[in-house]
């Protein structure tokens, strides 16, 4: 009996984050219609392997798949980033925030189940990148990195969302949420390492890198496809991990934080 | 837990503090409530009036648990609204008015297949439950839909469907019929009126007043956040009754002066005017003597008047007695 309960209610729990997820994904997903999906989650990041490639090439920084990795792992934060805020953010421009508060159920499986969708999305642009770039610029993708490429791929997209959930937590509480998104995205782009090489980076840059997503995961997979062990490559994706619970624990905790205030201080418009 | 009464407010009260600017911040703090007593039983049809601004909205969101009272204790089935928010979220449904609250790119039944998930439905019973409140709220056949199409009074019913998907004892309905079509709205009040019949308790705010008086089983007026009256339709009526309602037409504009002379003449209690097509109509609660109709005309003297006629107080006449603080207290 106590395990038909048990089963049920993970059933229930599962059902909640997948479902539920699935369906927040195409309520409040901006970017859902073909050409906004081509256009800005393909095509764009697509363009920016290429401008980087070429300015590696003029500027003889770097080979084409230092930047064409760094820019196929960068690409997550597209739809990883943008599309977690927008999972919140969304939910106050159509009124919807204050039906969704008064939901009995956990504020973990709500707000973690919407990330869900996003991690895919960012894994399939992720896969995209690496396949067209490369066959573009002409590099081959050997067999025996594949395993290690999804591994990579599968925390990257993770490491993201959750990084995009925590700022849109802020969404909560602030109108114009979309002005942080935008300094995010920047801010990955120049600390990531995606398209400055580590070494060549002060400190503080690499410091406050390894605090952000996608830094270690890129770490990882150039390091995976410099021959590097596959212990070398999982401690770069286990530091990759513990920034992701980080900002796990930051979004459910700004999620809870900002709830509570807007019942205390009335301190959200929720309807 | 049990109790016999669905909602209990003692004392309620809440107050928002205000910023503008930010070199020389000016705060202020607004007494959206004041200390509000409700004591609805299971079962009842509760309506909740006042003008805009009055509190009723500031009211129900402290019953439903999305703020927390300032002050003051109210509790839902028993549940205490701000230390059991969850037991009380269990059991209560909220609609409220508005093109809002929707997902505009969803269907209504993926918008009420994500609620059902999100209210806790059992899945096995989520799609027969929504085909059930689809067709009592007569969206069937439309449920495929986006709801960006949707008219307001489609969308409303689907926000009624969303209220009512976990079979909530407690319904809290904020202005559910505003904007909607009469049709619509007949058919709304059907759907409450089948609600209550079933068992559920219902808490209605809504401006309008035909809609108030047929539906509730008891009022509260509220102004300034403080509850101004309480009692049924009828009694609510009984305290205008002592009072003549006389409407003349007048064929010229009538001003402010003239409402002040009206208000000024001994007896008068109550003048307001309302624009109905060419003419204006002035309503006049005054009290019974044999001068009034004459001492009304007077007052009117430099405007063409026409039809003078003498009518039964209705819930509108209680109401706007009650808020302009001719009659007050419990009735």
């Amino acid at each position: 009996m106590t395990t038909v309960s048990h089963a049920s209610r993970a059933s229930r729990a599962l059902r909640l984050a997948f479902h539920g997820g699935g369906l927040s994904y195409r309520a409040l997903f901006n970017w859902t219609t073909p050409p906004m999906f081509i256009g800005t989650l393909l095509v764009g990041p697509l363009f920016q392997i290429f401008f980087f490639v070429h300015v590696g090439r003029s500027l003889h920084v770097a080979d084409d798949r230092f930047y064409l990795l760094g820019n196929a792992v960068l690409a997550t934060s597209m739809p990883c980033v943008y599309g977690a805020i927008m999972a919140v953010a969304n939910e106050r421009r159509f009124g919807t925030l204050g039906a969704v508060l008064l939901s009995p159920r956990s504020r973990g499986l709500i707000w973690g189940g919407r990330v869900l969708p996003y991690a895919v999305n960012g894994l399939a642009v992720m896969t995209f990148m690496m396949l067209v770039g490369a066959l573009v610029l002409g590099l081959t993708l050997p067999p025996s990195t594949l395993l290690g490429l999804a591994q990579v791929f599968v925390v990257a997209a993770m490491s993201c969302a959750l990084f995009g959930l925590a700022l849109g937590a802020l969404a909560v509480r602030i109108r114009d949420v979309y002005v942080i998104s935008n300094a995010a995205f920047t801010l990955l782009i120049l600390f990531s390492g995606a398209n400055l090489p580590p070494e060549s980076m002060p400190g503080w840059m690499n410091a406050i890198g390894s605090f952000l997503p996608l830094h270690h995961a890129i770490e990882a997979l150039r390091a995976l496809f410099a021959g590097a062990s596959f212990g070398e490559v999982w401690s770069a994706l286990v530091l990759e991990v513990a920034v992701a619970l980080g900002y796990a624990a930051l979004a459910y905790g700004l999620l809870r934080f900002f709830e509570w205030r807007s019942r205390a201080n009335a301190a959200l418009d929720v309807m | 837990m049990t109790t016999d009464l669905a909602i209990e407010a003692e004392n309620l009260a809440r107050s928002y503090r205000t910023r503008t600017g930010w070199l020389r911040p000016q705060r202020k703090t607004i007494e959206a409530v004041r200390g509000v007593h409700l004591a609805v039983g299971r079962g009842e049809l509760f309506g909740l009036l006042g003008p805009n601004g009055a509190g009723k909205t500031t009211t129900i969101k402290m019953l439903n648990t999305l703020l927390l009272p300032t002050s003051g204790t109210a509790r839902i089935l028993g549940y205490d609204v701000a230390r059991d928010a969850l037991e009380v979220r269990r059991r209560i449904g909220y609609v409220f008015g508005g093109d809002r609250g929707l997902y505009e790119r969803l269907s209504a039944l993926d918008n009420l297949r994500y609620f059902a998930e999100l209210y806790g439905v059992e899945p096995r019973e989520q799609l027969p439950r929504i085909q059930e409140l689809l067709e009592t709220v007569g969206l069937s056949g439309r449920e495929k839909e986006r709801v960006e199409g949707y008219s307001r009074g489609m969308r409303q019913k689907l926000h009624i469907a969303r209220g009512l998907l976990h079979r909530p004892q407690v319904l809290f309905l904020d202005e559910p019929s505003i904007g909607v079509d009469p049709a619509a709205a007949r058919e709304l009040r059907r759907v409450v009126a089948d609600l209550v019949a079933g068992g559920t308790t219902v808490l209605l705010t809504t401006h309008y007043m035909a809609e108030a008086d047929e539906l509730c089983d008891r009022i509260a007026v509220i102004a300034s956040g403080t509850l101004r009256a309480e009692g049924t339709p009828a009694e609510l009526k009984d305290r205008v009754r002592k009072l003549d309602v006389l409407e003349v037409e007048v064929h010229d504009a009538v001003g402010p002066e003239h409402l002040q002379r009206l208000r000024d003449t001994a007896g008068i209690e109550q003048a307001t005017v309302e624009t109905s097509g060419t003419v204006d109509v002035v309503t006049v609660h005054a009290r019974p003597s044999h001068g009034t109709h004459a001492a009304v005309l007077a007052a009117l003297a430099d405007l063409r008047t026409g039809k003078v006629t003498t009518r039964e107080p209705t819930l509108e006449d209680a109401y706007l007695s009650i808020i302009n603080g001719t009659t007050t207290g419990s009735a």
